[in-house]
């Protein structure tokens, strides 16, 4: 019973070790944490996103998400994306942010459905579709009637 | 908002909703001081299913959801309690004796609890650090909670556009209607608030293990040990994870595990709660249905148990799951799996497959958790045998072979879903497995408690 106990204690504080040094806390972890939260507590929630991992691939993106949803109109059926370098975390993140509406990242013209509003980060100017707000690094197009 | 007073909201929220379930859970056979702890966390249990499920019954009954239906739900969930209470029985394995002390319990009690106050309080940082932000949380559980909560119902295109299938329109809604309730109360979207979930989560989870081992006998150190490692588990209580089904899953699997031993030693209220716990897992994940499932043949095939206990134990795992399953495919029709291809169950390549699957385990789990696994399976070898703890990890065996087959079934391939899940639900296993390994080591350290003649009590 002895050893069965010993083999226990000493398995258990190797694991806690292991634990430890594996995913425990490292005091830059720490310090990074607390001085994000510190800086960011009194700022507004966009501002907080802004500064967070799921805009770290391209801030200015993120910038141009926010200052989209702000100027997009009222009855917008859903939102179609382009940006230069169309790619996952841009389709999850515009999703998100646009959400309750439905987004597309740079779907074929044919496969927009009516009534969606285009978003473009960027300089490009699609045809076919009129500029209904300048928004920070891009512009919103309606189809042309 | 600043965080901070939205955290405060978020948390009156939630100390509403608990209070309710707190009053409800009289109905679980917890009303004796041995349950005290319990109880608590079966009240934040039947308080987070009452938030996520006043929002699809308020849009059943074509009303906005906010106060008035929830605190509605709140009171009708306490009259339940009153109308329906149970008394609680004894514990089988409990009855004649409390737990001891341990010999020189309090300095090692001192190191645990420091030990587990820094699980916790890591992990609350983590959770609070930011916004919640992983992909998953974006593209599934909380973007659809945030559909849901600006929709003010269920938007059509969370099922209708297979272009957004990425969003996964056959996973159970219960997470993001649990998001989109704090919303409809908050007034507002908060994604950083409502991380307080997760802490919130952990912690009932590390406070039901200890208080379930306690009243199953285990010396008081013992199940503060197991609570302190499982604090510091990182893979299951990280920032990648927050605002994703595991750690609620695995909540709701811990509580899924210990009311089927529960109910099958026959204890009163043990079948209600296993009710409880089968419906909250299925709601939250299709890993919980499998759960359910898996409860369901543990209950049929117990020895030494009643055939109506068996029975009664089987329905209530099963019947919950299965209803909640029902609901969402009468309102959102079948949704097949999207992951995953089961015509290749009769296809020829899939021993090839499951080789790949196996060797992707082995690269991905094996190889880098190999320490921490033998580690585990010292603990599991040292202890004693014992029926309660051989159902727990029957339990946790048969989800972790299924997580295991499930990637050979894959449509990108077993690689793909080995990298991107298997780590991250299997780790969801790790309060089960904590529990069953306390269960069979506690009579050793009972032992040497009685053998010093130093027996407290408790």
């Amino acid at each position: 019973m002895k050893t069965r106990r010993f083999v226990a204690l000493a398995a258990y504080a190797l694991l806690v070790l292991v634990l430890l040094l594996a995913g425990g806390p490292r005091p830059t972890e720490v310090r990074r944490r607390v001085r994000l939260l510190a800086h960011d507590s009194s700022r507004d929630l966009a501002s907080r996103r802004l500064d967070g991992s799921s805009a770290a691939f391209d801030r200015r993106f993120f910038f141009f998400l926010e200052s989209a949803r702000r100027r997009l109109p009222p009855d917008a059926a859903g939102v179609a994306v382009f940006e230069p370098d169309p790619q996952m975390a841009a389709h999850v993140l515009a999703l998100y942010h646009f959400a309750p509406r439905p987004v597309l990242l740079a779907p074929r013209e044919e496969d927009i459905p009516p009534g969606w509003i285009l978003a473009v980060y960027g300089n490009g100017r699609p045809e076919g579709w009129r500029e209904i707000a300048r928004v920070s690094d891009g512009a919103l197009y309606a189809r042309l009637p | 908002m600043n965080l901070l007073p939205a955290l405060t909201a978020v948390a009156g929220i939630l100390l509403v909703a608990s209070a309710a379930g707190w009053l409800a859970a009289r109905a679980l056979g917890l009303d004796r001081p041995a349950f005290a702890a319990e109880r608590l966390v079966w009240g934040v249990a039947l308080g987070v299913l009452l938030l996520a499920g006043v929002v699809p019954a308020c849009f059943a009954v074509g009303l906005r959801p906010g106060w008035i239906p929830f605190l509605a739900g709140a009171a009708g969930l306490a009259l339940l309690g009153r109308a329906f209470s149970a008394r609680g029985g004894e514990t089988p394995e409990a009855i004649g004796s409390r737990p001891p002390k341990a010999p020189r319990a309090r300095p090692v009690s001192v190191f645990l609890d420091a030990l587990l106050v820094l699980g916790v309080g890591v992990y609350a940082l983590r959770c609070l650090t930011e916004p919640m932000w992983a992909t998953d949380f974006l593209a599934i559980w909380g973007g659809k909670g945030k559909a849901i909560f600006g929709a003010g119902g269920l938007p059509a295109w969370l099922h209708r556009m297979p272009e957004l299938g990425f969003t996964h329109p056959e996973y159970p809604l219960g997470l993001p209607f649990l998001y989109a309730s704090f919303a409809f109360l908050l007034g507002y979207w908060d994604d950083h608030a409502t991380a307080l979930l997760f802490p919130v989560f952990q912690g009932a989870t590390l406070l039901f293990l200890a208080a379930w081992l306690r009243r199953r006998g285990a010396p008081r150190p013992v199940p503060l040990a197991a609570a302190a490692a499982l604090s510091l588990v990182e893979p299951l209580y990280r920032a990648f994870t927050t605002g994703m089904g595991d750690v609620p899953l695995s909540f709701f699997l811990l509580l899924l595990g210990a009311s089927l031993v529960d109910a099958l030693d026959g204890e009163p209220g043990a079948v209600r709660r296993l009710t409880v716990a089968a419906l909250g897992a299925a709601a939250l994940k299709n890993e919980g249905l499998l759960a359910a499932a898996a409860a369901a043949v543990i209950a049929l095939a117990a020895r030494r148990t009643a055939k109506a206990v068996r029975w009664r134990a089987t329905a209530a795992a099963l019947v919950p799951a299965l209803s909640v399953r029902a609901l969402q495919r009468l309102r959102m029709g079948p949704l097949p799996l999207r992951d995953f291809d089961f015509r290749l169950l009769f296809a020829p390549e899939l021993p090839i497959r499951i080789g790949f699957d196996l060797r992707a385990i082995a690269l991905e789990a094996l190889v880098p958790g190999a320490f921490g696994l033998v580690l585990l399976a010292m603990l599991f070898g040292a202890g004693r045998r014992s029926i309660p703890a051989a159902r727990l990890a029957t339990f946790a065996a048969i989800l972790l072979s299924a997580y295991a087959l499930l990637p050979a079934f894959a449509v990108l391939g077993p690689d793909w879903l080995v990298r991107t899940a298997f780590v991250r639900t299997s780790v969801a296993l790790a309060p089960l497995a904590a529990t069953a390994v306390v269960l069979r080591l506690a009579p050793l350290f009972a032992e040497s408690v009685s053998g010093d003649g130093s027996s407290g009590s408790g």
